[in-house]
């Protein structure tokens, strides 16, 4: 008896009271499947009940995205930067967030601060300095001016979060490993890095996201269709003056959305723990 | 092996961006003879390829690389601020809706007065060059328009008893009757393009304006105003749902191709979409494009007018292609070329120009036949003012939609948001004089 209740207690007590914000959580997901395979007919029936498809699936909008834009090769693309501008940040974030999390030296606290105020001004108040920067460089137009402009806003944001992080690391396994001989740059990537590990895949996973869904600087410094990342080229090409394609444009933001689940679904324990270091001590 | 202290590094990095920086310029492979072209997607995709193949056909001809970048209409403030900042960019550009790009950016767009004597008498001549006209000079060359007819359900119009609606007020009437079967008139009242559109329409039909032709008097608070704000609280109320406060530039097109709306003020887009689509009406196995129709904009107790959006073409005077890209302006404008590329668009995107004015396909679907007359009757925004900044920040603020919403509402009075409006416009006008 009792071990029945047991079975069924976290029906009541987890699952029953979970479903509501699960169900809340995943309604744009499943309100954007849905839309990208209707058609575009039950898509304007003002009859149709809005939450599944009565007049049968379509891949019409795939296909549209697939043959008569460049979908793919912006889905590359905005891979390629993100990875990149990811990859960049995060190693400068490790290396600007050690000294200021170990170190002793005069004004380390405000330049802690003064790193979170940067990355609080918004990239609409940058990118117009920030074009003349990257027109100088020689860079418009090309990829690279996005690998070199997103860590503006992805360097502050990792080496404030790795700030925290590093500092929930006891000192004394640094100071032990010291003692044994290691220098700094030694402690930091023999044993304050592994032990970060969850810290360093949650800056990781933030600056890909941040990297992925990034519109502005996309829109503004590249302009060829065929350089375009996805954010942009998708919004350029399925919005037609009062046109909107619904259909495409939900298509694009599902296949938009794939990479940023699958990294999560891998690494959501390492981005949990990541995130509540430091809650408890 | 030689050791690299931290500070020779530093000094080795700082001295190479500075460098790259000092250079200032592109890489060699970008110093190729290139003519660069920023647009916006058409609603009709056709319309952007025939673009295309004229640029091309003229770069092959001139033994220059050419490259036409289309975004959405919705993205090109941001391009061109970001361009004009950085003293860089595309050679020509697309600037609009409206003509007050070209005040704003008067001292970075190079003088097409040479162009736009050249491709006009080829073409009929202007429509009404004087409105094109900034600070007195060509620093565009009007493009496009597309006109707003007002698109209508025949088949709700038999079912009501109504025929040939040409006014205002006829309008008002059926939307009423619409509304109370279900079928509501409906005209975007919040911050969209089209609500500037159709509200200015009203307001001018009305015998009212917002600025006088000298360009500085408000001339706002009128009893023709008042009678404009009346007539729109009327058919908010009576003949519309409250969603139009919350309309975007889609939702009438959305509105009348889900078989809700009686009636639209909208160029020819929603007909063209439902049509590509197989849209069904409601309930049948009919398509809605069989029975929607394209008729006149509506006249009101004073004038029969509207207003478009007007999109331009400019060259931006930091380019280093002026002379090529006026000389593709002059290949694109000629009367063959102008000819296709509207065909390509269905008619939807009308050159200024009288010739084009009466292009074959305006007759090709019974669909058009209006869009010429309602070209006729179409004004700039600013009318009778000039275009300026000034009125280009009045459509971007919305003021005028605002003044309308907020009086419908039962927020404001008439004569508060006259009052409002009018304080508005007062502040912009005096923030924007125009240089001497």
């Amino acid at each position: 008896m009792s071990s029945g209740l047991g079975r069924i207690r976290p029906l009541f007590t987890l699952y029953m009271p979970l479903a509501p914000f699960v169900l809340f959580a995943l309604f744009p997901l499943y309100f954007m499947v849905v839309t990208s395979f209707k058609t575009n007919a039950e898509l304007y029936d003002v009859n149709a009940v809005p939450f599944w498809i009565k007049r049968g699936v379509t891949f019409g909008h795939y296909q549209l995205l697939s043959q008569d834009t460049l979908f793919w090769s912006w889905f590359v693309n905005s891979l390629l930067v993100s990875v990149a501008a990811t990859i960049i940040s995060v190693v400068i974030g490790i290396l600007a967030a050690y000294p200021l999390a170990r170190l002793r030296f005069p004004g380390g606290d405000s330049f802690g601060v003064a790193i979170f105020i940067t990355y609080l001004v918004p990239p609409s108040l940058l990118f117009l300095p920030l074009t003349t920067v990257v027109n100088r460089l020689g860079l418009s137009d090309s990829l690279w001016s996005l690998v070199v402009t997103y860590p503006t806003f992805l360097v502050p944001f990792c080496t404030w979060l790795l700030l925290g992080y590093f500092r929930t690391v006891p000192k004394e396994i640094e100071e032990c490993a010291m003692l044994d001989g290691c220098n700094r740059l030694q402690t930091l990537l023999r044993i304050l890095l592994p032990v970060a590990v969850p810290g360093v895949i949650c800056a990781a996973l933030f600056a890909f996201t941040l990297s992925w869904n990034e519109f502005l600087y996309a829109l503004v410094f590249v302009s060829p269709a065929e350089l375009k990342t996805m954010t942009v080229g998708v919004y350029s090409e399925l919005i037609r003056g009062d046109i909107y394609y619904w259909g495409g444009l939900m298509a694009g933001a599902c296949i938009g959305s794939l990479p940023i689940v699958i990294a999560y679904v891998f690494f959501l324990d390492y981005y949990v723990s990541g995130l509540t270091a430091g809650a408890v001590k | 092996m030689s050791q690299v202290s931290r500070r020779q590094f530093l000094r080795t990095t700082a001295a190479g961006a500075a460098g790259a920086v000092a250079l200032g310029r592109a890489p060699a492979h970008a110093q190729a003879r290139e003519l660069t072209f920023l647009s916006v997607a058409s609603f009709v995709p056709d319309t952007d390829k025939e673009l295309k193949r004229q640029f091309e056909e003229w770069g092959a001809k001139n033994k220059v690389k050419v490259r036409l970048d289309i975004i959405a209409h919705l993205q090109l403030q941001t391009k061109k601020a970001a361009e004009v900042q950085a003293r860089s960019g595309h050679d020509l550009t697309a600037l609009g809706p409206g003509l007050g790009d070209a005040d704003l950016y008067f001292d970075y767009l190079a003088d097409l007065n040479d162009v736009a004597t050249d491709v006009a008498p080829k073409n009929g001549g202007w429509l009404n060059p004087d409105d094109y006209l900034i600070r007195g000079k060509w620093k565009l060359l009007p493009w496009w328009m597309p006109p707003f007819p007002m698109a209508v359900r025949t088949d709700l119009l038999e079912k009501l008893g109504e025929k040939n609606p040409d006014t205002w007020e006829d309008w008002l009437r059926i939307g009423k009757k619409g509304k109370a079967m279900g079928h509501p008139f409906g005209t975007a009242m919040g911050h969209s393009a089209d609500a500037n559109v159709t509200l200015l329409s009203i307001l001018w039909s009305y015998g009212g304006t917002y600025i006088a032709k000298d360009g500085k008097t408000i001339t706002l608070n009128s009893k023709e105003t008042r009678a404009a704000l009346d007539f729109v609280k009327r058919l908010y109320t009576e003949a519309m749902d409250p969603e139009v406060l919350a309309w975007d530039d889609a939702s009438n097109n959305r509105c009348l191709n889900a078989g809700k709306c009686i009636g639209i003020h909208n160029p020819i887009s929603a007909y063209e979409s439902a049509k590509r689509d197989k849209v069904l009406v409601p309930g049948t196995q009919r398509e809605i494009s069989e029975v929607i129709d394209h008729i006149h904009t509506p006249r009101g107790p004073v004038a029969r007018k509207a207003t478009t959006g007007y999109w331009c073409v400019g060259v931006w005077n930091f380019s280093k292609n002026v002379d090529l890209a006026k000389d593709f302006l002059r290949y694109h404008f000629q009367p063959d070329n102008l000819g296709k590329w509207v065909e390509a668009g269905r008619g939807f995107n009308m050159p200024f120009l009288a010739n084009l004015t009466k292009h074959a396909v305006y007759k090709s679907d019974k669909q058009y036949r209006f869009i010429p007359e309602v070209a006729k009757v179409s004004v700039p925004p600013s009318w009778p003012g000039p275009t300026t900044a000034a009125s280009q920040q009045v459509l971007d603020l919305y003021i005028i939609p605002d003044m309308f919403a907020q009086h419908a509402t039962g927020k404001m009075t008439a004569d508060q948001a006259i009052a409002w409006a009018e304080k508005e416009l007062q502040e912009i006008y005096a923030g924007r004089k125009r240089k001497p």
